[in-house]
C-alpha cells in the first residue's frame, strides 16, 4: 500500500503530523521518501526514506524510532525538487497512486543553474538561425530566375505598308514571335499590332513635338521612332487590361480603336476619348524601308497602370 | 529590505503577454515542460543524436525538393531537360540540387548510425519493441526514397539502374510480376513508369514518413530515454539533465555538422548528368546507387546465379536479414543492454557492418574489370 | 563515491583525442564549406583521406605538411587545404583545452593545470608530425605487402578459375583484414603515445577535493561563458559574417571542380588495356614485318642497280618492333575512399 496524502504520521510515541507530499525516483518509479510537515505552514517539514517507514495503513503512516529520532532526519529543501507537472516522466501513473501536485521528483543538480539553461537555449536559437542563414539568399534567387527575364529587342517583319490603303486608318498586322520559355521546346506564337499611316495632325498629338525613344533595361538608348515618320504601330494589347481591340465606327465619335471588353475607345492618334483606360496606347518602335517592308520591335507594357512600364 | 530600491519593472512585455493569453487557453507552459523537460538518465549524449539529424535531413530533403519541383517536369520529354535547366540555368540550382542529391547519401548514413546505436545500446529490447519495429519500417522507406529519387533526372544511369532494380524485385515468388508492372507501369518502362515514380517519391513516401516518424517519436516519448547501458546509480543520476536545452543543443550542433558536410560534397562533386535515357544502354554499364551495391555485387556471386539463385540473392537472403531485424526484439529477451556483455550481438553487429563494407568496395573495384 | 578511474595511457590518449577531434570539427567544417565554396579546395579522389586528416588536426596540423612534402602525397589542389590546417591550430588548442580539462576533472579527479590546451596541443601536434608519417609509411607498406601477397596467392594455377566477383572480395577481404590489424595496432601504439604525454601533465597536477556531483556540475558548467550576451554576440555575428561571405562567393551556376587545376607536365595518361595493345602490338610487328621484307626487297634490288652503277646511299630503316605491351596494373580506379 502506497502512503496517501493527509494521513497521519506516528513514531513509535506520539503522532508527529500528516503526509505533506511524496517523492518518487525517477529511475525506479518508486516512492522514494514521503514529507512530514506538522500544524503551522512554517514549522519544518522533514523528509523521510521509506526505508523509515515501518507500516502504511489507510489513514496512518507508522515510523520507526521516536519522535526524538524524527527530529534529526533533514528537513525538506522545497527547490531540490520539481513537481511531476514540469517533467516528463513515462509510465508514471501506472506506479503512482498519488495525486499529482504533490508528487515530486529529483531536480538534477545539473539543470538547477539557469544560466546554464538560457546558455545553451540561446546558444540553439543562434545555431538554428545560423543554419537557415546560408540558403536563404540562395533560394530567394533561385525562386526569382524566372521572374526578370531580360528583353528580346529582335526587330520582326510584320509585313507590308501596301497593306494601308488610307490614311488615320488603324490596320492590323498579324505576325508570329518566336518564344522559348526555360527549357520547352522553342514555339511560335501569334500576336498582332495596329498600324496607321498618319497625318501630320494626327502625329503632332502622338509625339507632341518630341522624337519617342525607347531605352533598353540598362537605360541605353535602344531606338528612337522620329516624328516625321508618318508610319506609327500601336500595340496590340489594351492599356486597361490586356485585352485586344478593335479598329470600327462609332455612332458619335467616328472612326475609333474601341476595346470590346470594357469599352476603352482610343482616337487614330491612341489618345482616350472614352472608357477605362488609364493611358492612351502604346506605340512600338517602328522601321520602314523603302520597300514598304514594316519592322517592329515587339513590346508588351503593365496593363492598368497610367505610367507605361515594359513587361516583355 | 531596502526600502530605497527602485521599484521593479513588473509590467509584463506585448510578448509575455500574448504568451499568458495562450497559455491560459491552451496549457502551453505545461505543455512545454512536458515536451522539454523530459530528464535523460545519464544526461545527453552525442551517440543520441542521430535521430534527431535524420529529423533534420528530411526536412531539409522535403525543402530542397519543393524547390527542385518549382522548375522539374515530370514527363519522359521534359525531365531531362528541366533538370538540366535546374543545373545549368537556374541561379543556384545546381547547389540546391546538389544539397538534395548528397541529402540523400547523408540519410542513409545517418540511418545505419541511428539503428546501430539502438542496436549496440540494446535499446529496441522491451518496453521498446514497438519503437524498434516502427523504425525498420522507417528505414525500408528511406531506402524507398532513394531508389525513386533516382529516376527522377531521367538520364542514362537513372533509368537503367531502376531498370534493373525493379527486374530484381520481379524475381520476388508469386508477386513478382505484379509488382513490377505495378511499378512500371507497363511491361516496360517509360512515361508510366516516371508518374508512377514522381508520385511515390514526392507524396506517398513523404506522407508515410512523417505518419511513422510522428509515431516513433511518440511510442519513444512514452517508453522514455533508455539511457546508457553502463554507469553505477550515482554517476547516472549526477549526470541526468534535461532534453531542453542539452540534448538539443547536442542535436542542433550534429544538424550542423551534417549540414557543413552536405554542402561540402555539394562542391567536391556537383550532379552531373549523363545523356538522356534511351532505351538502348550502348557503352553504360548500369549501376544503381552506392547504398545498394553491396547488394548489386552480392547477385554478381556464382551462388547466386540462375534463376532460383537470383531469387535467393535479391529477396530470400535480404527478406531474411529483414525477418531476422524485425523479430530480434522478441528472440532477444535477455534484460542486458551492456555491448561488452553481449559477445553475439557485438559479434553479429561487426560481421553485418564488415560484409557491407567488403561487399561496396568489392563493387567499385569490379568496375574495371567490366571494360 | 565513485572513486578515481585508474586508466590505461591508451584509454587515456582515446577518451582526450577523440571527443578533442570532434568538438573542433564543426569549426573547422564551416571554413572547409567555404573555402571549397571559393573554389580554393580540390579533392579529386582524395576525399576520404583527406577528411581523416582535418578531422584529426590536434595530432596531424604538422603532419598534413610532412606528409605531403617528405612522402610526396597529393591530398589535393589549392591554397585552401593548408590554410584550413593552420587555421584549425587555435581551434585545436581551445578544443583540447575543453576536453582535457573535463577529462581530468572526472575521470582523473585532478585539477587541470594552467594553460593545459597550449601544453597538450603543442605535444600532441609534434608527436603527431613525428609519429604520423611513420605510420604512414608502415602503414602502405604493410597494405602494398598484403596486397601482392593474396594477389601472387591468388593468381596460383589452382585458384586461377575463380570467377571474378568472388575473386575481388576474397582478395579485399584477405589484404584488408591484414592492412587493418597493423593499422589498429599502429593506432593502439600511437594512442598511447599520446596517453603518456597527457600522463606527464597530469603528474603535477593536484587532487581535484569536490564530490563526483560537483566535479560534474563543474565541467559542465565550463561550457557556459562567463558573458554569456558577449559570446552569443560575437557568435552569431561571426557566423552571420561568413553567410555574406557564403553568399558572395557561390557560383551562380554549376562549378566544374575536375577541370580545375590540371598540372602540365602531369598529362593524364591513358588507361593501359593490355589486351588490346598486345593485339596492336601484334598487328604492328605484322605490319613492320611486311614493310621490311618489302624494304629489304626493294634494297636489294637497288643494291643489284647499284652495283651496277655507284655506292647505296638509301639506309635499310629497320622498323623497330612496337615495345610488347607489358600488362601493368591498371592504374586508374583506386577503392574510394579506402585508398591511401
Amino acid at each position: 500500500m502506497q502512503p496517501k496524502l493527509k494521513s497521519k504520521v506516528r513514531c513509535s510515541d506520539s503522532e508527529v503530523g500528516e503526509v505533506r507530499r511524496v517523492i518518487m525516483d525517477p529511475l525506479s518509479h518508486e516512492i522514494s521518501h514521503i514529507v512530514v510537515g506538522a500544524g503551522a505552514a512554517d514549522s519544518v517539514e522533514r523528509q523521510v526514506p521509506m526505508g523509515q517507514v515501518q507500516g502504511v495503513a489507510e489513514e496512518v503512516v507508522t515510523l520507526r524510532g521516536t519522535s526524538a529520532e524524527y527530529a534529526t532526519l533533514p528537513a525538506f529543501k522545497r527547490d531540490e525538487y520539481v513537481t511531476t507537472h514540469e517533467v516528463e516522466i513515462a509510465h508514471l501513473e501506472d506506479r503512482i497512486h498519488v495525486t499529482p501536485g504533490e508528487v515530486l521528483v529529483p531536480f538534477p543538480e545539473l539543470e538547477r543553474s539557469v544560466k546554464r539553461r538560457t546558455f545553451f537555449a540561446n546558444f540553439t536559437h543562434a545555431i538554428g538561425f545560423l543554419i537557415g542563414l546560408p540558403l536563404a539568399f540562395p533560394v530567394l534567387r533561385y525562386l526569382m530566375k524566372p521572374m526578370y527575364s531580360p528583353f528580346d529587342n529582335q526587330w520582326l517583319k510584320i509585313g507590308n505598308s501596301g497593306k494601308i490603303k488610307q490614311d488615320d486608318v488603324g490596320v492590323q498586322f498579324k505576325y508570329k514571335r518566336k518564344i522559348k520559355e526555360a527549357y520547352m521546346p522553342e514555339q511560335e506564337i501569334d500576336k498582332n499590332v495596329w498600324v496607321l499611316k498618319a497625318t501630320p495632325k494626327v502625329l503632332e498629338s502622338i509625339y507632341q513635338g518630341k522624337d519617342m525613344e525607347f531605352r533598353d533595361a540598362t537605360g541605353k538608348a535602344l531606338w528612337t521612332n522620329k516624328k516625321d515618320v508618318p508610319y506609327i504601330a500601336f500595340s496590340g494589347k489594351c492599356p486597361h487590361l490586356g485585352c485586344g481591340f478593335k479598329w470600327r465606327t462609332h455612332k458619335t465619335l467616328g472612326q475609333v480603336f474601341l476595346c470590346p471588353c470594357h469599352l476603352s475607345i482610343y482616337d487614330a492618334a491612341g489618345k482616350v476619348l472614352d472608357g477605362p483606360a488609364p493611358r492612351a496606347l502604346d506605340p512600338l518602335p517602328i522601321k520602314v524601308t523603302a520597300a514598304g517592308e514594316i519592322t517592329i520591335i515587339d513590346m508588351e507594357f503593365k496593363a492598368g497602370t497610367k505610367a507605361q512600364v515594359r513587361i516583355v | 529590505m531596502d526600502t530605497t530600491t527602485q521599484p521593479t519593472n513588473t509590467q509584463p512585455s506585448a510578448i509575455e503577454k500574448v504568451f499568458a493569453f495562450v497559455d491560459e487557453r491552451v496549457g502551453l507552459k505545461t505543455l512545454q515542460a512536458k515536451m522539454l523537460n523530459e530528464p535523460v538518465p545519464g544526461g545527453s549524449r552525442w551517440a543520441y543524436v542521430f535521430g534527431s539529424v535524420l529529423l533534420f535531413i528530411f526536412i531539409m530533403q522535403a525543402v530542397t525538393g519543393i524547390l527542385l519541383m518549382f522548375y522539374y517536369v515530370p514527363t519522359a520529354d521534359h525531365a531531362y531537360a528541366s533538370t538540366q535547366y535546374i543545373i545549368h540555368s537556374v541561379d543556384y540550382g545546381w547547389f540546391l540540387l546538389g544539397y538534395h542529391f548528397w541529402g540523400s547519401t547523408a540519410m542513409v548514413v545517418c540511418v545505419f548510425a541511428h539503428m546501430s546505436q539502438v542496436f549496440l545500446w540494446g535499446a529496441y529490447k522491451k518496453p521498446r519493441e514497438l519503437i524498434w519495429l516502427v523504425g525498420l519500417a522507417l528505414f525500408g522507406i528511406v531506402m524507398g526514397f532513394g531508389f525513386t529519387g533516382y529516376l527522377l533526372p531521367w538520364d542514362q544511369r537513372a533509368y537503367w539502374a531502376t531498370t534493373v532494380g525493379v527486374e530484381i524485385m520481379d524475381k520476388t515468388p508469386l508477386l513478382g510480376d505484379f509488382m513490377a508492372r505495378f511499378l512500371k507501369g507497363g511491361a516496360t518502362p517509360g512515361q508510366m513508369t516516371l508518374s508512377r515514380f514522381f508520385v511515390i517519391h514526392v507524396m506517398v513516401l513523404p506522407a508515410a514518413l512523417m505518419g511513422l516518424a510522428g509515431l516513433h517519436v511518440f511510442l519513444f516519448r512514452k517508453a522514455g530515454p533508455a539511457g546508457p547501458f553502463r554507469g553505477t546509480v550515482e554517476e547516472i543520476k549526477a549526470k541526468t539533465d534535461y532534453f531542453f536545452p542539452r540534448q538539443i543543443w547536442k542535436d542542433i550542433v550534429g544538424m550542423v555538422l551534417v549540414f557543413l558536410c552536405i554542402c561540402s560534397l555539394a562542391f567536391w562533386e556537383p550532379v552531373v548528368l549523363l545523356e538522356e535515357a534511351t532505351p538502348d544502354p550502348g557503352d553504360y554499364h548500369p549501376e544503381p546507387e552506392w547504398y545498394f551495391l553491396f547488394l548489386f555485387q552480392l547477385l554478381r556471386l556464382k551462388i547466386f546465379a540462375g534463376e532460383f539463385g537470383q531469387f535467393l540473392g535479391a529477396i530470400a537472403l535480404p527478406g531474411a536479414f529483414m525477418a531476422l531485424l524485425a523479430a530480434l526484439p522478441f528472440i532477444d529477451r535477455s534484460p542486458e543492454r551492456n555491448i561488452f556483455k553481449r559477445p553475439i550481438a557485438l559479434i553479429g553487429w561487426i560481421v553485418v557492418m564488415a560484409s557491407i563494407l567488403i561487399f561496396t568496395v568489392a563493387a567499385i573495384i569490379n568496375r574495371e574489370f567490366l571494360e | 563515491m565513485t572513486g578515481r578511474e585508474t586508466m590505461s595511457s591508451f584509454k587515456l590518449g582515446l577518451s582526450i583525442l577523440w571527443p578533442a577531434c570532434w568538438t573542433a570539427l564543426p569549426i573547422k567544417m564551416a571554413f572547409a564549406m567555404l573555402f571549397m565554396a571559393m573554389g580554393t579546395i580540390h579533392l579529386e579522389t582524395k576525399l576520404g583521406i583527406t577528411f581523416l586528416m582535418l578531422l584529426m588536426t590536434p595530432v596531424s596540423v604538422f603532419a598534413f605538411f610532412v606528409i605531403s612534402l617528405g612522402v610526396g602525397f597529393h591530398f589535393g589542389e589549392g591554397t585552401g587545404l593548408p590554410l584550413l590546417f593552420l587555421l584549425s591550430i587555435p581551434i585545436d588548442i581551445w578544443s583540447l583545452g575543453l576536453v582535457a580539462r573535463t577529462v581530468f576533472l572526472e575521470r582523473l579527479r585532478l585539477e587541470p593545470p594552467a594553460s593545459l590546451g597550449v601544453g597538450l596541443w603543442v605535444r600532441f601536434a609534434v608527436a603527431g608530425a613525428i609519429y604520423l608519417p611513420f605510420l604512414w609509411v608502415v602503414q602502405g607498406g604493410a597494405t602494398d605487402l598484403a596486397r601482392s601477397i593474396t594477389k601472387s596467392i591468388l593468381d596460383m594455377d589452382m585458384l586461377k578459375a575463380m570467377p571474378v566477383a568472388e575473386r575481388i572480395g576474397l582478395e579485399f577481404t584477405a589484404w584488408g583484414s591484414a592492412s587493418l590489424v597493423v593499422l589498429v595496432a599502429l593506432t593502439f601504439v600511437g594512442l598511447s603515445i599520446l596517453g603518456k604525454l597527457v600522463e606527464g601533465r597530469a603528474a603535477a597536477a593536484k587532487p581535484a577535493g569536490d564530490t563526483y556531483q560537483d566535479l560534474i556540475s563543474r565541467w559542465d558548467m565550463i561550457r557556459v561563458p562567463a558573458d554569456q550576451s558577449l559570446m552569443l554576440t560575437a557568435f552569431t555575428a561571426a557566423g552571420a559574417v561568413l553567410s555574406l561571405l557564403f553568399w558572395a562567393v557561390l557560383p551562380v551556376s554549376t562549378p566544374h571542380p575536375h577541370e580545375c587545376c590540371k598540372p602540365p607536365t602531369e598529362a593524364v595518361a591513358p588507361s593501359f588495356d593490355a589486351q588490346k595493345s598486345l593485339s596492336k602490338g601484334e598487328k604492328a610487328f605484322k605490319d613492320a614485318e611486311l614493310k621490311i621484307a618489302a624494304i629489304e626487297q626493294r634494297a636489294a634490288e637497288d643494291e643489284k642497280e647499284k652495283q651496277k652503277g655507284g655506292k647505296d646511299k638509301a639506309g635499310v630503316k629497320e622498323g623497330s618492333p612496337k615495345s610488347d605491351g607489358k600488362p601493368s596494373q591498371s592504374a586508374a580506379g583506386k577503392p574510394a575512399g579506402s585508398g591511401k
